[in-house]
């Protein structure tokens, strides 16, 4: 068991009432899993990823990752958690502008110790593997939303984590470019990486070997 | 890490050329301006370092029964002092008797003489670059020079034991040289000797007995010395000895510390100043640069958002930020650093120097003010990188990520509250600045009680080798001007206004028992006419009549009111207790103002001296009829640069030697100028990344007004009303401020304008435009933008 959620509530306060944005979710997934989580706009896909990702809190519920009560940790253990087992793919990018292709995938590195060698050996490996070794001293502004998104996943990538959560990671590629993603992320899914995938489209979804369907927070 | 950080940093200010350019011409001039202030200011408190226990060094300060006080005092008072206190380390007299010339060899100069004491270097441990202080002035015919003056005459040789011969007649001997003095020093030297010298002076030795206050009087006291009773025994001294101590009111012992602002009150108001300039110039960059990074992090809590995600610390992301303003501070540092070095202290030097003292830097010596800078630019790389963090750091990840600024708390107080405070300060300088300038105006343009205009003085003290030739070939040019068509009228004297020296004399009306207290002057019977000055009673000086033996005088208006008379029918002036007959008052001439307008008109007094006597003369005043100045000013200088003398001739236009008088107080409004104009520059500056901090964050707000249909003139004024009542409110908090110091400042000159509405309304109407125009800019750009864009970013 990589994760499980029970009974998960999140609501916001407005004008007085409670808006539930995530209202009693039970999930439970498994190591290996490639999760689609679908749903018409404001059913609380993205909330549910943060919720998932540790950015975002929750008001009610159990949230367990890898065994750790993820609800009782404090702050900066549940940001120490995250960074080692989780990579985000965001369908915006989010690449930092300006950093070269190769210090944009060495970077969450340099934030875990590893050493000079250590860290080009894993960025050498990580543009060779994604095909954009030519790229490595272009800044994200000079290549294609579908090559920005190849380096988005690769730096989600390049700390090894057990889990991926990609919110929308095609909803800014065309066709061509969001096949290409979909088809690296069901290789990654084959060697053993656990993705879960917020997605509009049913074709991607097909990807995933289960479905999640949310409506106004609910899982339907 | 440190070279990603590195990187990152160079990448970010040079992706936001713009602002960063903005950023280091604010910071760059800002920091220049703040070093300049914080040397000048060092500079000023160091001058004395070199002089041990200064704490215990004090000189006499009295007071009169009139409430003027001088540093002066009679000679006889220090010796008197020192062999009666047993407080008393030792004490010196330093005053002048003559400025001596110096011959070696071809070479013949002139330099400020003082004459000291032989305990002079027991109360002033001024270090001797060559010279054992011991001994220097052990002997009566020795000299001790100044660096400066030794370099002119010996060059950079060892000068102990060589010979100088003084004034034609003595041979001095060199006995030590001076370590270079700083000019902001208390002492303004030249050359020194023993008074022993003078005791073989007649002049001196007549002049100086109880009655003559001439010299400036040090001593050094014991540290536990109980100052008020040291001061009753000097006090007892003068009643014991002094012919009228009835004129002194009081007699102090004052730190020498305080001499240098005693001496010149406006070298306090620099310098306080100067310090508070500097922490409002300060405070206006640090405020301005917070506004901008917060400006700027607007784009940046992206940037924030993912680099936590990527595992990055909040430490890690201020410590990114302040790298960046690092960079920024200390390369601005450097850049003012070269502008001080280049513009500022060669302006500064321009703006005071005659009247303060040439400032220069030696790294070696002066390396405290560098460490100074250093320091500060940490301080303001700390403050400026981690206080807009703050703000945005504890932004949650989840919608920092979506980059919405919305959710950022936005201290609303917090960031206005920096704007009133750089706009108040601004503000503030503007005030000053026009409050000064029209005091200045006023001061320059106001009636004088004379005429300046096209009047030539020529300085004709100029030490003549052959006096007889001298004096009849002065009278062969005074003949020769009086038939010039062209000269109006002639006056010799030994002042013109804006060069009386202080002289004072005490005299006494035994009918009306007033004690009066005049500034004496030397003037011949042209003097009133050439500057057109009128008589309000009596008569003018006649050389047909009167004779300088029996020494004439008119005295000023204000002189004859101090007297208590109605008429000067058959009054004469003269000294309390004094047996003779006194001074024959012959006339009463209006008020004029003879020194700048800072100063009051005192009570005054000519005494008439023949035209001729050329060397009881400094000055050589025509009045030339307009439009033939050049002639008879040529015909002037050709004479006097045939006669042989030691000095050269010079003449100058009355009108400009009245203008110099200012020459100080015009560095002081320049310099504030200079501040007004920085400080609002650096404030919009601020401003500017604002607005468009503004501006982007209400990009959403423009476009849908703009599709709704609010014209580009509803969406500036939608932009800019915020801050324009902001600048508003700065006004309103400036006004009292400039209105209070201006007013305490303005007291201390004796004529001065009173503070007009409309000099705030223009200080508030400039700052409103200069506000305007940033503001327009920007909002004009905003406005302008197409709607379709800025609403396709959602």
């Amino acid at each position: 068991m990589l994760l499980q959620l029970n009974n998960i509530f999140k609501w916001v306060q407005q004008g007085g009432q409670r808006v539930f944005l995530l209202k009693d979710i039970n999930l439970q997934v498994e190591e290996g899993e490639f999760i689609s989580v679908m749903g018409p706009s404001g059913s609380g896909k993205s909330t549910l990823l943060n919720v998932i990702g540790m950015l975002d809190d929750f008001d009610e519920g159990e949230y367990e990752f890898l065994d750790e009560p993820v609800h009782q940790l404090k702050e900066k253990h549940r940001a120490n958690l995250y960074k080692q087992y989780i990579g985000f793919v965001f369908q915006a990018y989010h690449l930092i502008d300006e950093l070269t292709v190769y210090e944009n995938l060495e970077m969450p590195l340099l934030y875990k110790k590893h050493s000079g060698s250590e860290r080009k050996a894993m960025v050498a490996d990580m543009l060779d593997r994604f095909n954009i070794v030519g790229k490595k001293d272009l800044f994200p502004t000079q290549l294609s939303g579908g090559q920005q998104q190849l380096v988005g996943v690769a730096r989600a990538l390049i700390s090894k984590p057990k889990l991926i959560l990609a919110d929308e990671p095609t909803g800014n590629l065309n066709s061509a470019q969001g096949e290409e993603i979909m088809t690296l992320f069901k290789a990654l899914n084959d060697e053993g990486v656990t993705i879960i995938q917020v997605t509009h489209s049913e074709k991607n979804a097909e990807y995933g070997k289960r479905i999640v369907n949310l409506l106004d927070g609910r899982m339907v | 890490m440190l070279t990603n950080h590195l990187k990152l940093s160079l990448r970010n200010l040079w992706k936001n050329r713009m602002l960063s350019t903005l950023n280091l011409l604010g910071l760059s001039i800002g920091i220049g301006s703040v070093l300049t202030l914080i040397f000048s200011v060092y500079a000023y408190y160091t001058a004395d370092s070199n002089l041990e226990g200064q704490e215990h060094i004090y000189y006499l300060k009295t007071t009169g029964t009139d409430g003027l006080s001088f540093v002066d005092n009679v000679f006889p008072l220090l010796d008197e002092i020192v062999k009666s206190s047993p407080d008393v380390i030792a004490g010196t007299h330093v005053h002048g008797w003559g400025n001596m010339w110096l011959k070696k060899g071809d070479l013949e100069l002139q330099e400020r003489t003082d004459y000291v004491d032989n305990d002079f270097f027991k109360v002033f441990t001024l270090p001797l670059k060559y010279g054992d202080p011991e001994t220097a002035l052990n002997k009566k015919y020795s000299i001790i020079l100044t660096d400066r003056v030794s370099q002119k005459i010996f060059g950079t040789k060892n000068p102990v034991g060589e010979t100088l011969i003084a004034d034609d007649s003595l041979h001095v001997t060199v006995t030590g040289v001076f370590e270079p003095i700083s000019p902001y020093s208390t002492f303004r030297l030249g050359v020194i000797l023993p008074n022993e010298l003078l005791r073989d002076n007649p002049t001196f030795m007549a002049n100086s007995g109880w009655y003559n206050s001439f010299t400036p009087s040090y001593l050094r006291l014991r540290p536990n010395t109980d100052i008020s009773q040291f001061n009753q025994l000097v006090y007892g001294l003068v009643q014991k000895n002094y012919p009228d101590p009835s004129t002194v009111a009081s007699i102090k012992a004052m730190p020498h510390a305080d001499m240098r602002m005693d001496a010149i009150p406006v070298v306090k108001t620099i310098i306080h100043g100067s310090i508070a300039v500097a922490c409002f110039v300060l405070l206006i960059v640090l405020v301005n640069l917070l506004n901008l990074n917060t400006s700027t992090m607007f784009r940046r809590i992206k940037d924030i958002a993912v680099r936590k995600i990527l595992g990055g610390s909040k430490k890690s992301v201020i410590f990114q930020f302040c790298l960046e303003n690092g960079i920024l501070v200390f390369l601005s540092i450097l850049i003012s650093g070269v502008l001080f070095l280049a513009f500022l202290l060669p302006g500064i030097n321009e703006a005071y120097g005659a009247d303060f003292g040439k400032i220069s830097f030696n790294v070696t010596k002066d390396y405290p003010v560098v460490l100074y800078a250093f320091g500060l630019g940490i301080l303001v790389t700390l403050v400026v990188g981690i206080l807009p963090t703050l703000r945005f750091i504890s932004v949650p990840v989840s919608t920092g990520i979506k980059g919405k600024i919305e959710a950022v708390k936005s201290n609303f107080l917090l960031k206005n509250s920096f704007i009133i405070l750089q706009f108040s300060i601004a503000i503030l300088f503007i005030c000053v600045a026009i409050i000064l300038n029209s005091q200045i105006d006023y001061m320059k343009e106001a009636p004088l009680g004379f005429e300046r205009e096209h009047i030539v003085v020529g300085k004709i003290d100029l030490d003549y080798r052959d006096a007889d030739a001298a004096v009849s070939n002065f009278e062969a040019l005074l003949n020769r001007l009086q038939a010039d068509p062209y000269v109006e009228s002639i006056s010799t004297s030994d002042v013109v206004p804006s060069d009386y020296p202080f002289r004072y004399s005490p005299f006494y009306d035994a009918n009306t028992k007033r004690d009066v207290r005049m500034r004496r002057a030397f003037t011949d019977d042209g003097y009133l006419e050439t500057l057109k000055i009128p008589i309000v009673t009596g008569r003018d000086f006649d050389e047909t009549i009167d004779n300088a033996a029996d020494n004439p005088v008119i005295i000023n208006r204000t002189a004859m009111e101090a007297l208590g008379w109605n008429t000067i029918e058959g009054k004469r002036l003269k000294y309390k207790d004094d047996p003779s007959s006194g001074f024959p008052v012959v006339g009463v001439m209006e008020d004029f103002h003879y020194q700048n307008m800072q100063y009051a008109v005192e009570p005054l007094v000519h005494f008439y001296q023949d035209k001729e006597n050329l060397v009881a003369h400094r000055f050589l005043s025509v009045r030339i009829m307009p439009g033939h100045e050049k002639s008879v000013e040529e015909l002037i200088a050709s004479e006097f640069e045939n006669m042989n003398s030691r000095r050269t001739y010079s003449q100058e236009v009355l009108t400009d030697m009245v203008g110099a008088q200012y020459r100080l107080i015009d560095g002081i409004l320049k310099t504030v100028n200079i501040v007004a104009l920085l400080t609002i520059f650096i404030s919009c500056l601020g401003m500017f990344g604002l607005i468009s901090f503004m501006a982007k964050r209400r990009v959403k707000e423009i476009g849908i007004r703009k599709v709704l249909g609010a014209g580009i003139f509803k969406i500036i004024v939608l932009l800019s009303k915020d801050y324009i009542v902001l600048v508003g409110i700065a006004a309103l908090v400036a006004f009292p401020i400039a209105g209070y110091v201006m007013n305490t400042w303005l007291g201390s000159f004796a004529y001065s304008i009173s503070i007009q509405w409309w000099m705030f309304a223009l200080s508030g109407l400039i700052a409103f435009l200069i506000t305007g125009f940033t503001l327009g800019l920007q909002a004009v750009k905003s406005a302008l933008a197409n709607p379709v864009k800025s609403l396709r970013t959602e």
